[in-house]
C-alpha cells in the first residue's frame, strides 16, 4: 500500500479551451506515465464525440508516479468536464480531491465557467492553485488576468504558476506545487473502510467498472464489500489503478484512487455517490455523496423504423449506464409512433447523446425539438409538471402556466454590454447586476427563462461577442408567464411532435418563422402543402409548399442508365430519414427546425 | 470473348466537337482534332476483342459529334465498325449529326457506308436560343439541310431542346412548327437539364443564367406532346416521338433491357447482365488503349431483384410501359407479385395506369416520371 503521506489527489478545472486537457497530457508525459510514442492529444478524452468537440465530458482518473527530491509520490489526476451542462460531473470529481489546479488562459482571462468551477472547488474546501496557461502566446495579459483572478474568484495569485502546457513550459513547477501545496489525504488505513464511488463505466468483458476514492480504511482484492446506498454486497474480483491503462494491484489505502470490478453486469446497479464499505465491518455513516443532477432539457427520440424500438431502448439503456445524468422513458406520439422521452442536463449534453446514438447505435432517429420542464397550476388546484408540449391541458383548465427561470452570469468585453443587454431583454430577461472586472471586461447577471436559453442563446452570445463572451447559469425556480401551446398543421393535420410552448407575445413571430423553416425543410410533393401555425383553433401563420409540376429525366440511353439510376436511388435513400404523415413526408431535420427560429425577423 | 456475342446492338462513341456547348456534360474533347488518328486506332483495337464479325440489328454512332470527323476519317471509322459488325438486312444504322457538317460529301460518305438514319442536332429554330445554347448554325438553314439529307437518307430525326433560359411558350411552339415543316420521321424533345459540372450550372449559380419556371417547362412539354400527337407522331418514349414504323430501334434496345456492345470513351455496354462503362476521360481512354490496359471504369452486375427494379425504371420510360408477359419472360416473376403494393399506391396517386396487359405512366405520370421510377428503385 502506498504511504498516504506521499499521495496527492487533484482535479484540473478550467473554462473550455483554456488548456486543461493539454496540461493533463503534459503531466502524464513528464511523469513517464505515458511515453512520447503513446502521447496523443487529449488522451483523457476517450469518447470520439468529445474529441471532436474538444471537451471532456466523462470524469476519468489517472494515477501518476512522480519523484521529487528522491521521494516518490502518487499523484492522482481526476479529470473534469469544462462545460456548463456538466456542472454535476465537476462536483463529483472535486469531491474525490484535496486540491485543484485552476487553469486560466493568460490572454482570455477569467471566463464564466472559470468562476463557476472555482466556486465549486471552494465549496468542496479544496486547495486551489491558480495556473496561468498559454504564457508563450505572442499577446498575453498576465497582470490583468491575475487581477481578475483576485477580484472575481478571490484567490491569492502571488504564487500563481505560469505555464505553457502546449510547449511544456513550467510543468515541473506544477508538480512541485501539487506536492508542496496540496495536502496529503487524511484517513487511517485501519479505520472501517469508506470509499466514494465517483464514476462507473461499462466494459463488455468485465462488466461494470466502478471508480472509487478511498477515504478511510483499506480495500483489497477478494474482500467482500457492501454498497451502502444500494444495499448490495459483492466480492472484489479485481482492483487496480489507471496508469493511465488499467493496472491491477492487491489493495488501495486511504487517499488512493482506482477501480474495482465486482461482477456487477448492470450499470444501473452502481450508484455514483454511493459509499463502499466492508460487508461485516460497517462504518457509522456513509459519505455525503452527491446532489442528484437536475435535468432541465427534454426531447423526444423516435426510431424512424418502428421495428427499431427495442433496439433503441437497449441503446438508450447502454447510454444511461455510463451517464447517470441522462434519463429516458417510453413515450408515444400520434405523429411519430412509439419512442422515448429523454432528459438531459442541457443542450450540449443532448447533442452529445444524440451523436453518440447515431454513431454507435446505428439507429435512424427522429429527434423532436427540445423543451424545458413547465409547471402548471390547474383550476382544480392541482400542480403538474409538464416536460412534453403534448401534455399541456386545455387553456381553460390552466390557472397559471409557470416556466423555469435561470440566473445567468455573462462575462464579456465591456463594449458588448449593450448588445448582450438587448439580447437578454428580447428574451424576456430581468436585469440583476453589472460589475466591471477591469477596464475592458464586465460581468452581467440576468434572470432569464430557461426556455429562452436553450433556444440557441449560447450560439447567439458567441456571435454577438465574437467568441469572447461566456455564460454560466443555474436554475433559481419557477415563475408564472403568459405561455401558450403552439401547434403546427401540415396539410390540415396537426403534427403533435412539432408542437411547442411559446410566450404569447412572441407566438406570431415564432409561428411565422417556423412555418417558413418547415417550408424549406419539407420537399415539394405532387400536391400543394399548406403549413400553418395555430394557437388552439386560431391560425396565426401560414406558408404553402407548391406542388411539383415536372420531374422527368430527359435523356436515358445506354451510358445514362446506371448513372441516372444511382441519382434516383440516392434521392430515395434520403427519404429513409423521413416520416410519413398522411400523404406528406417530413424529414428528420424538420423536427429540429423549431430551434432555429428563435431570432428570425 | 466470342461468348459475349449474343447482342444485336452496337454503340460507338465519337468524342470530338468543334466546341463544348454550355449545357453539355457528355464525354468529349473540343478543339483536339489532333487526337483523331489515335482515337481511330484505339477504337479499332477495342473492337478487336471480337475476333469474328458479329452481325447486328442496330448500329448507333453518338457523341460528341460523329460528323465532326473529316470525311476521310469518318469513312475510315464507319468502315472499321461495319467490317467488325455488319448490319443485318433491314437493320438500323444511325448517326448523330451536326447540321453544318452535312455537306453533300459527308452525306455521300454516310450513305455509301450503309447509314440509313440521321439524328440531326437542331435544338432550336430560333437564332436567339441557338446562341444561348452556343450552337453554330442558324435556324433558317435547317430546312434546306434536311432536304439534302433526305434525298439520300430518307429517315431523318430532329433533336429539339425546350426550357432554354429566356424561351417562351410561343417560341417553343414556333420550334415545333418549324420542325414539322421539315417532315422528319422522328423527333426527340429534351427538357434542358442543368447538369453538374457544366458551364450552364456554374452560370446559374452565379446568377448569370436563370432556369425557366417549372410550370412553364411543364406547359412546353405538354405542348410538344399535344402538337406532335396531332401531327401523327406517336409519343413512344418520354423524350421521343415517331411516325409509324420509325421508332428508334437502337434506343428501344436500351429501354427493353436487350444486350448491347459499346466502344469508345464513356461508352457503356450491357452484356450477359453486366453493364460496363468505359472511362469518361478521352485521353485516359487513348493512353490505356495504347498500353493495352483495360478502359473499363466501372462494371456492375445487378442481382436479380435490383435488375428487376432497374427494368421497371428504364422500361416505364416507354409510353407502352411494362407488360406483364414481358416482365414474366425476362425474369420469370409476376410483376404484380413483385411490386403490386407500389403499383397500387402509384395508381391511387394517379401516376400509373394498369390494365390486363400491364402497367404504364398516366398522362400525369409522364410529367412526374422520376417520382414514379424512384418508387420502384
Amino acid at each position: 500500500m502506498f504511504d498516504q503521506r506521499f499521495i496527492r489527489n487533484f482535479s484540473i478545472i478550467a473554462h473550455i479551451d483554456h488548456g486543461k486537457s493539454t496540461l493533463a497530457d503534459q503531466l502524464l508525459l513528464k511523469s513517464g506515465a505515458i511515453t512520447q510514442r503513446e502521447f496523443r492529444e487529449q488522451i483523457l478524452d476517450d469518447l470520439d464525440v468529445e474529441r471532436e468537440r474538444g471537451i471532456t465530458v466523462k470524469a476519468r482518473a489517472v494515477a501518476i508516479r512522480y519523484t521529487l527530491d528522491g521521494q516518490e509520490y502518487e499523484i492522482n489526476l481526476i479529470d473534469t468536464p469544462g462545460h456548463v451542462d456538466f456542472h454535476y460531473e465537476v462536483s463529483r470529481s472535486l469531491a474525490a480531491c484535496e486540491g485543484a489546479l485552476l487553469v486560466v488562459d493568460a490572454f482570455q482571462g477569467v471566463q464564466a465557467q472559470t468562476v463557476a468551477n472555482a466556486y465549486a472547488a471552494i465549496g468542496c474546501d479544496l486547495e486551489i492553485i491558480p495556473v496561468l496557461n498559454k504564457i508563450d502566446l505572442p499577446v498575453t495579459r498576465i497582470p490583468e488576468v491575475m487581477e481578475e483572478i483576485e477580484s472575481v474568484v478571490g484567490l491569492d495569485t502571488s504564487n500563481a504558476l505560469k505555464v505553457s502546457a502546449k510547449a511544456g513550459i513550467g510543468i515541473e513547477d506544477v508538480f512541485k506545487a501539487i506536492v508542496e501545496r496540496i495536502p496529503a489525504p487524511k484517513g487511517k488505513p485501519d479505520d472501517p473502510l469508506r470509499a466514494l464511488v465517483f464514476d462507473s463505466k461499462y466494459d463488455h468483458y468485465r462488466g461494470v467498472i466502478t471508480y472509487i476514492r478511498v477515504k478511510e480504511g483499506t480495500i483489497s482484492k477478494g474482500q467482500k464489500i457492501y454498497f451502502m446506498k444500494a444495499g448490495t454486497a459483492h466480492e472484489i474480483l479485481e482492483i487496480g489503478q489507471f496508469r493511465p491503462h488499467m493496472l491491477p494491484c492487491e489493495e488501495l489505502g486511504p487517499g488512493q484512487v482506482g477501480y474495482i470490478v465486482t461482477g456487477i453486469k448492470v450499470l444501473g446497479n452502481v450508484h455514483v455517490g454511493d459509499t463502499v464499505c466492508d460487508y461485516l465491518r460497517r462504518p457509522a455513516a456513509p459519505l455525503p455523496g452527491y446532489e442528484i443532477p437536475q435535468q432541465m432539457v427534454f426531447c423526444g427520440m423516435y426510431p424512424i423504423d418502428a421495428s427499431d424500438f427495442e433496439h433503441l431502448r437497449e441503446e438508450l439503456a447502454r447510454m444511461s449506464l455510463n451517464d447517470a445524468s441522462f434519463s429516458f422513458a417510453a413515450d408515444t406520439s400520434e405523429a411519430l409512433g412509439f419512442g422515448f422521452r429523454c432528459g438531459f442536463l442541457g443542450m450540449l449534453h443532448m447533442e452529445i447523446i444524440q451523436q453518440r446514438l447515431e454513431k454507435e447505435a446505428n439507429v435512424d432517429l427522429i429527434q423532436t425539438a427540445p423543451n424545458v420542464t413547465y409547471q402548471i397550476l390547474k383550476t382544480n388546484g392541482e400542480e403538474v409538471f409538464i416536460d412534453n408540449p403534448q401534455e399541456v391541458p386545455d387553456a381553460g383548465s390552466i390557472t397559471e402556466f409557470r416556466e423555469p427561470i435561470a440566473k445567468v452570469a455573462f462575462i464579456l468585453p465591456s463594449d458588448k454590454i449593450g448588445a448582450v443587454m438587448q439580447m437578454c431583454a428580447d428574451r424576456r430577461g430581468v436585469f440583476v447586476t453589472t460589475e466591471f472586472l477591469g477596464p475592458q471586461r464586465a460581468q452581467l447577471v440576468w434572470e432569464l427563462p430557461l426556455a429562452e436559453i436553450v433556444f440557441d442563446m449560447y450560439d447567439k452570445l458567441k456571435s454577438i461577442t465574437q467568441g469572447y463572451g461566456t455564460m454560466n447559469y443555474e436554475i433559481i425556480g419557477y415563475r408564472a408567464a403568459d405561455l401558450v401551446k403552439m401547434d403546427i398543421l401540415v396539410k390540415g393535420e396537426r403534427v403533435d411532435a412539432l408542437s411547442t410552448i411559446v410566450h404569447r407575445t412572441s407566438a406570431e413571430r415564432r409561428g411565422r418563422a417556423l412555418c417558413k423553416r418547415l417550408k424549406e425543410e419539407i420537399s415539394r410533393h405532387q400536391f400543394e402543402i399548406p403549413i400553418q401555425a395555430a394557437l388552439g383553433a386560431r391560425i396565426i401563420a401560414r406558408e404553402t409548399i407548391s406542388a411539383v409540376r415536372k420531374d422527368v429525366t430527359a435523356k436515358c440511353y445506354g451510358g445514362d442508365i446506371s448513372r441516372k439510376r444511382k441519382l434516383l436511388e440516392k434521392q430515395k435513400e434520403g427519404k429513409k430519414r423521413m416520416k410519413q404523415f398522411g400523404s406528406v413526408e417530413i424529414p428528420q431535420k424538420a423536427f429540429l427546425s423549431v430551434l432555429d427560429t428563435g431570432n428570425d425577423e | 470473348m466470342t461468348h459475349m456475342n449474343n447482342f444485336q446492338s452496337v454503340y460507338i462513341h465519337v468524342p470530338f466537337c468543334r466546341h463544348r456547348c454550355g449545357y453539355c456534360d457528355f464525354t468529349l474533347v473540343a478543339g483536339r482534332d489532333d487526337l483523331i488518328p489515335r482515337y481511330l486506332a484505339a477504337l479499332e483495337r477495342e473492337m478487336q476483342t471480337y475476333d469474328q464479325p458479329v452481325v447486328v440489328q442496330t448500329i448507333f454512332f453518338g457523341g460528341g459529334t460523329p460528323t465532326h470527323l473529316p470525311s476521310a476519317e469518318l469513312k475510315q471509322l464507319l468502315k472499321a465498325v461495319t467490317t467488325r459488325f455488319p448490319l443485318a438486312a433491314g437493320g438500323e444504322f444511325s448517326i448523330e449529326a451536326n447540321p453544318l457538317d452535312m455537306t453533300d460529301e459527308v452525306i455521300e460518305v454516310l450513305h455509301s457506308a450503309g447509314c440509313n438514319r440521321v439524328s440531326l442536332g437542331v435544338q432550336s429554330f430560333d437564332n436567339k436560343h441557338l446562341q444561348t445554347l452556343e450552337r453554330d448554325h442558324q435556324g433558317g438553314e435547317i430546312s434546306e439541310i434536311v432536304q439534302r439529307i433526305r434525298a439520300r437518307i430518307p429517315n431523318v430525326s430532329l433533336d429539339l431542346i425546350f426550357g432554354v433560359p429566356g424561351q417562351t411558350l410561343v417560341d417553343w411552339e414556333y420550334d415545333l412548327e418549324q420542325a414539322l415543316v421539315c417532315s422528319p420521321t422522328h423527333l426527340s424533345t429534351y427538357g434542358l437539364t442543368f447538369e453538374e459540372g457544366t458551364a450552364f450550372t456554374t452560370r446559374k449559380r452565379r446568377g448569370q443564367l436563370t432556369e425557366i419556371d417549372e410550370g412553364l417547362e411543364r406547359e412546353m412539354y405538354a405542348l410538344a406532346i399535344k402538337t406532335l400527337n396531332k401531327a401523327g407522331f406517336e409519343h413512344y418514349e418520354l423524350s421521343n416521338f415517331a411516325r409509324h414504323g420509325y421508332q428508334c430501334q437502337h434506343n428501344l434496345a436500351y429501354w427493353n433491357g436487350s444486350p448491347y456492345a459499346a466502344f469508345g470513351p464513356g461508352a457503356a455496354s450491357y452484356l450477359e447482365g453486366t453493364r460496363r462503362t468505359n472511362t469518361r476521360s478521352v485521353l485516359g481512354y487513348l493512353s490505356r488503349m495504347e498500353q493495352g490496359a483495360s478502359v473499363i471504369a466501372e462494371a456492375e452486375t445487378l442481382e436479380k431483384e435490383h435488375a428487376m427494379r432497374e427494368a421497371l425504371y428504364v422500361g416505364l420510360r416507354r409510353l407502352n410501359g411494362m407488360d406483364y408477359t414481358e416482365f414474366q419472360q425476362r425474369f420469370g416473376v409476376d410483376l404484380q407479385e413483385f411490386a403490386g403494393e407500389t403499383i397500387q399506391r402509384l395508381v391511387k396517386q394517379g401516376l400509373l395506369a394498369t390494365d390486363e396487359k400491364g402497367i404504364r405512366l398516366t398522362g400525369e405520370g409522364v410529367f412526374l416520371a422520376n417520382r414514379v421510377m424512384a418508387e420502384f428503385l
